[in-house]
């Protein structure tokens, strides 16, 4: 089973709690029928949940329409049914999606992505007659869901419901109404370039175990004709094949059609599409009904979010450790490398090599490199003070002007008016700082190139994650027994005292509290054949996948009680909801309420947003913990 | 004889202290008149306690004893003398009392007794040992242990002395930053500050009137805040960064330590827990600089909430007397009730 598969009991009730706050008691009820009892077919469904065998159908429909379960082969004689956990967990996601395409886009293309998300996948004529239905009265029903075109988001108005997908504001519905099919052609078009956008494929529908006995069948078809070898060397070759076999289908789906409805392309900069789709172009492409990629069906990449979210991670970390300027700076730096990554790890590695000579030397990711100049000239067209946030002394030498003592610049330096050169020199020295940072945020690559080792960083902001977990519940000496211990290995109590210049009092607490925390682990080994404590080594260790583990169930934990939280709020004001909701109430809320339940209301709403906001900061810890980096192993 | 022999320990005493004397050296104080002589006189010597006779290569040679120590030791019983030789025989590194009743074959309260009357009689020392801490190690009083039971500068009793450490830590930290660091006024730039600029793009957008969607950019331009009157602390560019080495000389010559010295291992050992700390960080392996501390210390979304930090959270589940709706934190953090059990 896959690293990012795995389920623990809270990780299901927090998928559950989820799937009923987005679509409702009949698929959540499905969905806890299938983890309970596993993967299952539909009449056991029905056997076990007490559901009508068509309420059951149709809550599996909204699950299958949401990629939230996996289900056999359409080849296969019966249908079975499973859940994709993770899948499910990124419902939590769908308003921070949204965000982030806003952020890089606009808002046309938030739009478009919030109507692919609400319709989990759609054929690109299905959601041109949706956004563009023919005519009014005719309302288009996709796949058995309603997408009305206006309101995306469910009801993100009603007072009650606690929308999930809350990314967006619909301010100011202008911005974000499509002129025409073409623009929305176009749009599709640049996000499935970037990324965000891709084919959806039955293959999309298979649980890992069915992914990998249909990729090995591939392989021992091609190179065997349909027999199992048997040699060892045969054997790795499989294992190989089949990784091999699986990235090739993934990768299908990144692929954008060669013909796409439009004649024009949409802005290819490599630093995103920030300006508008130029829509008169050449008229010849409005006039046709029928393209032939209307056919092509498409979601949004559930991978590139993570991307997205590593990238936002890592920038507010430097904010934090550096400075806002080198931020900015390093923001430029990995949007214009997120274009080329689809996915933050490779789930599918080739095996590790059983002879250690044979281990490939590691080799940088060209698609991780970037050149110096284009950071500067971006710099510039955004206007951001490459000036702040340096030695001042440095700038000083740069513009030729001298500093004093405290750094004052005796002739102010105004990045606008740099010349090319001075500005590369502070770009660089920005980078620089974030080479010499002790998480080594970019690499120096070759002259006036950089590179993002983002393997290195992930591993590194997992542990970071976990060091400042410990500093806030424990304070400084706890962090300092993570750190030492991570430095020392498998240490005794006074290794780990000596390495701390601790006494060894102060540290048996903080030892044995982490322990029963489980971020730390002991270990008895006896010295002689006897059993006893006096004759015993104990050793302290710390390995960062248990503790990542632990944490990880801790903050899905958290998750949940933050969900049964919002639920309690709003039991407690469910009456008053019910009148603010009622059409006449709604919109005249003044006018209708009592002062007292405005005042209600108002703090219903701060609640509401203080508990959803730590929910998707705790998600944002989720990812830095389980989606930036595979699982890591232990010598 | 006697007064002979007084002869020779008051000519041996005029030496240096510590001085191993060899058959020749005695001889070649003519104070003795023949070879029989001298043997007679170093017996007498040696039964008083005055000569500590050894062997260097095969070769016998003496130490001197002080007269009080050897007065000391003519008192002792056979036994406690025994266990004075051993323990003196183990210098600085100390003997494990263990080590001595497995060395004499004497029976454990005997040793412990002799010990203590040993210790009582100010000729022994019993010292914790660094390296196994609950070892007492004994050597002679008059000796300083050596560093493998006694332990480096930190040590104190064989504990770390932690108030030296902290204020030995203060000082290097204080040197790093001082190297690496500087504190830049908030004005630095002032001609050219974000609220200028900030004023400039304003009006720029005013002059072009609405914003074209054109001109939307992806990185949103970003003006920190900026208060004026605080300075801040910068790291410098490309300083000479402090390494191990420089920073042991340093400490040492601000006579800090009090006599004691600080080996560049020590050092690191030092520079190692401040890093561990969160006050330093390496540039490299072995040159280190200042962290300058974020200006809002965020955590993450889990230790920020209630959860994260709260001390019954493994209790806490969907029933019982922890859950979340009768949680007490949340209450206190949303400023609302929780449900009373």
């Amino acid at each position: 089973m896959s690293y990012t598969q795995r389920q623990t009991p809270i990780y299901s009730q927090l998928c559950t709690l989820l799937i009923e706050d987005m679509y409702g008691e009949l698929p959540a009820r499905v969905f806890t029928v299938l983890d309970r009892f596993g993967r299952q077919r539909r009449q056991d469904i029905s056997r076990a949940s007490y559901l009508e065998p068509s309420q059951v159908a149709h809550g599996l429909i909204i699950l299958i329409q949401q990629h939230l379960i996996f289900h056999s082969p359409a080849t296969e004689p019966t249908t079975w049914y499973e859940i994709d956990w993770q899948q499910s967990y990124a419902l939590i996601r769908v308003g921070k999606i949204v965000a982030f395409i806003e952020e890089r886009f606009d808002k046309k293309f938030a739009y478009v992505a919030s109507n692919l998300l609400t319709l989990g996948h759609v054929s690109l004529a299905d959601l041109r007659e949706a956004l563009f239905p023919p005519s009014e009265e005719e309302e288009e029903v996709v796949n058995g869901k309603k997408a009305n075109g206006t309101k995306p988001n469910g009801d993100a108005t009603s007072n009650g419901q606690t929308s999930l997908a809350n990314g967006t504001e619909h301010g100011d519905p202008d911005d974000e109404t499509l002129a025409s099919p073409e623009e929305l052609y176009g749009i599709i078009q640049t996000l499935m370039e970037h990324g965000w956008v891709i084919q959806a494929a039955e293959a999309q529908y298979l649980s890992a175990e069915e992914m990998h006995n249909i990729a090995r069948q591939q392989a021992l078809n091609e190179q065997w004709g349909g027999s199992v070898p048997t040699g060892t060397k045969d054997k790795d070759r499989l294992a190989q094949l089949i990784m091999a076999n699986k990235r090739r289908i993934r990768d299908t789906w990144l692929e954008k059609p060669t013909s796409f409805p439009m004649k024009r392309k949409a802005d290819d900069s490599s630093y995103g599409s920030r300006k508008r789709t130029k829509i008169n172009g050449d008229g010849s492409a409005g006039g046709s009904d029928q393209t032939p990629e209307d056919d092509l069906v498409i979601r949004i990449n559930p991978e590139k979010a993570a991307v997205a979210m590593r990238n936002r991670h890592l920038v507010s970390l430097v904010e934090q450790r550096i400075g806002d300027t080198t931020a900015r700076l390093y923001e430029i730096l990995l949007r214009s490398l997120e274009k080329n990554i689809p996915r933050c790890f490779e789930e599918h590695p080739d095996p590790p090599p059983t002879n250690v000579e044979d281990q490939p030397q590691w080799e940088p990711n060209p698609d991780h490199v970037v050149n110096t100049k284009d950071i500067t000239q971006r710099a510039k067209m955004l206007g951001v003070d490459i000036c702040e946030g340096l030695d001042p002394h440095y700038v000083a030498r740069v513009t030729k002007t001298t500093a004093n003592k405290e750094g004052v610049l005796a002739q102010p330096a105004d990045h606008s008016s740099l010349g090319f050169h001075e500005r590369q020199e502070l770009v660089e020295a920005h980078l620089e700082l974030l080479v010499i940072h002790p998480l080594h945020f970019v690499t120096w690559h070759a002259r006036g190139q950089y590179r993002v080792d983002f393997d290195l960083l992930s591993k590194s902001l997992i542990q970071q994650e976990i060091e400042t977990t410990v500093l806030a519940k424990k304070g400084n000496k706890a962090r300092m027994v993570i750190r030492a211990l991570v430095r020392k290995g498998r240490v005794d109590e006074r290794q780990l005292c000596n390495a701390m210049m601790t006494s060894p009092n102060d540290v048996r607490t903080l030892v044995s509290d982490l322990t029963l925390q489980g971020f730390v682990q002991t270990q008895e080994v006896p010295k002689v054949d006897r059993r006893e404590a006096k004759l015993s080594l104990h050793l302290i260790w710390y390995d960062t996948q248990r503790a990542r583990d632990q944490l990880l169930h801790n903050t899905y934990k958290g998750q949940v009680r933050h969900l049964q939280r919002i639920a309690f709020e709003r039991e407690k004001v469910q009456d008053l909801l019910t009148k603010a909701n009622r059409t006449d109430v709604a919109g005249n809320e003044t006018k209708y309420l009592k002062q007292t339940e405005l005042d209600d209301l108002k703090k219903w709403k701060e609640v509401q947003e203080k508990l959803l906001l730590q929910l998707h900061r705790m998600d944002d810890l989720v990812a830095v913990l389980r989606d930036f980096y595979g699982p890591l192993l232990t010598a | 004889m006697g007064s002979r022999a007084d002869m020779l320990y008051e000519e041996c005493a005029k030496r240096p202290e510590g001085t191993t004397f060899f058959q020749r050296d005695l001889t070649s104080m003519q104070i003795a008149r023949d070879l029989n002589e001298l043997l007679n006189l170093v017996a007498d010597l040696s039964n008083r306690h005055l000569l500590k006779p050894l062997q260097f290569e095969g070769e016998p040679c003496w130490k001197l004893r002080p007269k009080d120590i050897a007065d000391k030791l003519r008192r002792l019983v056979p036994d406690e003398r025994l266990l004075y030789q051993h323990i003196d025989n183990a210098h600085t590194e100390g003997v494990w009392s263990k080590a001595l009743r497995a060395k004499t074959n004497l029976a454990q309260p005997t040793v412990t007794k002799y010990l203590k009357s040993l210790e009582s009689k100010d000729l022994i020392q019993a010292v914790m040992s660094v390296k196994t801490p609950n070892r007492k190690m004994y050597l002679l009083k008059h000796l300083k242990p050596s560093e493998d039971v006694a332990g480096g500068p930190w040590q104190n009793e064989g504990d770390f002395d932690s108030a030296l450490i902290e204020v030995a830590a203060k000082v290097v930290a204080n040197k790093v930053q001082d190297e690496t660091c500087e504190r830049v006024a908030g004005s630095w730039n002032s001609g050219a500050s974000g609220h200028r600029q900030a004023a400039i793009a304003r009006k720029k957008a005013q002059v072009k009137g609405v914003p074209d969607i054109e001109d939307a950019l992806p990185v949103q331009p970003y003006y920190p805040p900026i208060d004026s009157g605080a300075s801040r602390l910068k790291h410098k560019r490309n300083p000479p960064y402090p390494t191990t080495i420089i920073l042991a000389r340093y400490l040492n010559e601000s006579g800090l330590l009090r006599g004691k010295t600080v080996r560049d291992s020590d050092m690191e050992l030092l520079l190692d827990m401040m890093v561990m700390d969160g006050t330093l960080e390496n540039v490299s392996a072995s040159t280190y600089r200042t962290v300058i501390p974020p200006i809002n210390q965020k955590y993450n979304g889990f230790v920020d909430a209630p959860c994260g930090v709260c001390p019954v959270f493994d209790l806490c589940s969907d029933e019982g007397p922890i859950t979340g709706r009768t949680c007490a934190y949340f209450a206190e953090w949303l400023e609302t009730t929780s449900e009373e059990l």
